[in-house]
């Protein structure tokens, strides 16, 4: 639909034909006669005009209802042309992105059902290993004539799976709030050292047994609008996955840097490294490098750290160098 | 529906013994909402397949499907006004007019539509961008990466079918190359558009939901 000046064309049109007609200096008689057939055939060409743009804007609404119908019964328009240079098509273009958003919607909720169900099958693999031994020793230790020292055994390895199931339920629980949007984010501007502090209070026991220095170079002045929580979560499976994979008398160092956007955060290591291949992949939900050796994990750490920084609108990168090691670096925005 | 799909496409440029394959035969869909790196060493075809999708080359082969129309059944203005609906291309140099102020740059393919930006849009928009207290300043006034995010915001703003990045941190140093990607990210998961981007950049290419390498116009992996 194009909106014409007709109306104000053929007036103008018609006061000049006039001053011409006055300015001929005819007989008034005719004059008469001539303004009024003047009159007319602008009356009639204003009707002509009005009945055009009536036309044409019934066609454009009748358009733009075609495309609504088949909008809501879930076809296709089948007179949208995107590469069009009208009205009609920019309406149709506004209208198909509005759809396009809501089925965004119905999408996104499709997903989280199907994350919820590989979830649960998930969760549900993940505890059989750790039950079934637990229900093995009960079953053994549960016979009366075991001696004592084997006792004492079975009881330590029982006690093993319990805590390796307790870590096991924690992780997922984290796991299963992130994923499902049952956790809320409290964004505040907090001291970043107060969190990397808390992070690296979490570790240092298990870098101690290794001998592996922590060093922190992070002003003790510096805020950043950051959940302090769940930050300092995210950086503890970071700075726990160095202390696993660093060999002892390695070293780790943590190094805060303001950007003009982003607050970097590089936990850095000189531990075994991850090859270029795996640099995806080691992110993703219960991927477990088969370098990992016997170090105890289930391969979510990493994997909570990128959605945990993810939800907050930073990023999470990393490069590494096999048997020289690994720098994870944190962006969070500024 | 996926938001491109390009198939058998072929690109070669001259002819006889000098001809160029710079793409050759290439079957790819680009899934909506999802970023998808295009990765390969120099000459490898990714700039070439990136242009034939946004409709900037014809094809000498194949077909590229974007949102569902096939960009070589258009005529070359058709293509023109599809491209400035559907398609938000984002440059190594950015491409900014440097006569025109950032809100101006911004707003460009809307003024080419005669449109207006939706209000709470364009103040979230600019506000994730960092662009909010520079809508009024030159291009040559903001730093390498304020120049980037006006250019990230002008390919979005008219929230297209498809964005499409060439090397976007290219010519930047690490720090600043860092900040856009992250800012580049970040604003196509907010706004849920579907993004591919051409990169050398390992940590730019980690950041992608699918990376997709070329070897002499070819997808490898």
């Amino acid at each position: 639909m194009r909106r014409s000046g007709g109306a104000p064309l053929l007036l103008t049109l018609a006061a000049v034909l006039l001053l011409l007609l006055g300015a001929l200096e005819l007989p008034v008689s005719l004059l008469r006669v001539g303004t009024a057939g003047l009159g007319a055939a602008v009356l009639l060409l204003a009707g002509l005009w009005k009945r055009s743009q009536e036309r044409r804007e019934a066609a454009f609404a009748n358009r733009v209802c075609e495309t609504l119908d088949a909008l809501a019964a879930g076809r296709e328009p089948e007179n949208y042309r995107p590469y069009e240079d009208s009205q009609l098509s920019k309406v149709q273009g506004r209208l198909l992105q509005y759809q396009d958003r809501t089925q965004e919607g119905r999408r996104q909720s499709e997903a989280d059902k199907q994350t919820v169900q590989e979830l649960v099958s998930d969760i549900s693999h993940q505890i059989k290993t750790p039950m079934s031994n637990i229900r093995m020793f009960t079953d053994i230790l549960s016979q009366q004539e075991l001696p004592p020292e084997r006792r004492t055994e079975f009881l330590a390895t029982l006690s093993s799976q319990v805590q390796k199931l307790d870590f096991l339920m924690q992780a997922l629980l984290k796991m299963s709030r992130l994923e499902t949007g049952t956790f809320a984010l409290h964004m505040e501007n907090a001291s970043l050292y107060d969190t990397i502090a808390q992070a690296v209070s979490g570790v240092l026991a298990a870098a101690d047994r290794k001998r592996i220095p922590i060093d922190v170079d992070c002003g003790s002045g510096e805020t950043l609008p950051h959940d302090p929580k769940w930050t300092a979560e995210a950086l503890g499976n970071l700075l726990d996955n160095a202390v696993k994979y660093t060999p002892e008398g390695g070293h780790i160092r943590i190094c805060v840097r303001p950007w003009q956007f982003y607050t970097r955060i590089d936990v850095a290591d000189t531990g075994i490294g991850i090859p270029p291949e795996h640099d995806n992949d080691v992110f993703k939900r219960f991927y477990r490098m088969p370098s990992s050796g016997p170090e105890e994990g289930v391969g979510l750490g990493l994997y909570l750290a990128r959605e945990i920084i993810t939800r907050q609108k930073g990023y999470l990168t990393l490069k590494s160098e096999v048997g020289r090691g690994s720098v994870f670096s944190v962006f969070l925005l500024r | 529906m996926d938001a491109a799909v390009v198939q058998n496409l072929k690109k070669y440029f001259g002819r006889g013994p000098l001809q160029v394959k710079a793409v050759d035969g290439i079957d790819l869909s680009i899934e909506k909402g999802r970023f998808t790196a295009i990765a390969g060493a120099s000459g490898s075809g990714k700039t070439t397949l990136l242009n034939l999708i946004g409709g900037l080359y014809p094809p000498t082969e194949g077909t590229v499907l974007v949102d569902g129309v096939n960009l070589g059944a258009l005529r070359e203005e058709e293509r023109t006004v599809f491209r400035r609906r559907k398609i938000g291309f984002v440059f190594q140099g950015c491409g900014l007019v440097p006569e025109l102020t950032v809100r101006e740059n911004i707003l460009l393919p809307l003024a080419l539509d005669k449109s207006r930006p939706d209000a709470v849009f364009w103040e979230e928009l600019t506000g994730l961008l960092g662009l909010t207290e520079k809508l009024d300043c030159f291009p040559s006034m903001l730093s390498g990466g304020g120049q980037q995010c006006t250019a990230i915001a002008r390919a979005l703003i008219t929230r297209p079918s498809i964005i499409l990045a060439d090397e976007p941190t290219g010519n930047f140093d690490i720090k600043t190359s860092q900040n856009v990607a992250g800012l580049l990210k970040m604003t196509v998961d907010v706004f849920h558009q579907t993004l591919v981007v051409i990169t050398h950049n390992p940590e730019l290419a980690q950041l992608a939901d699918r990376v997709v390498r070329l070897k002499d116009g070819r997808i490898v992996q």
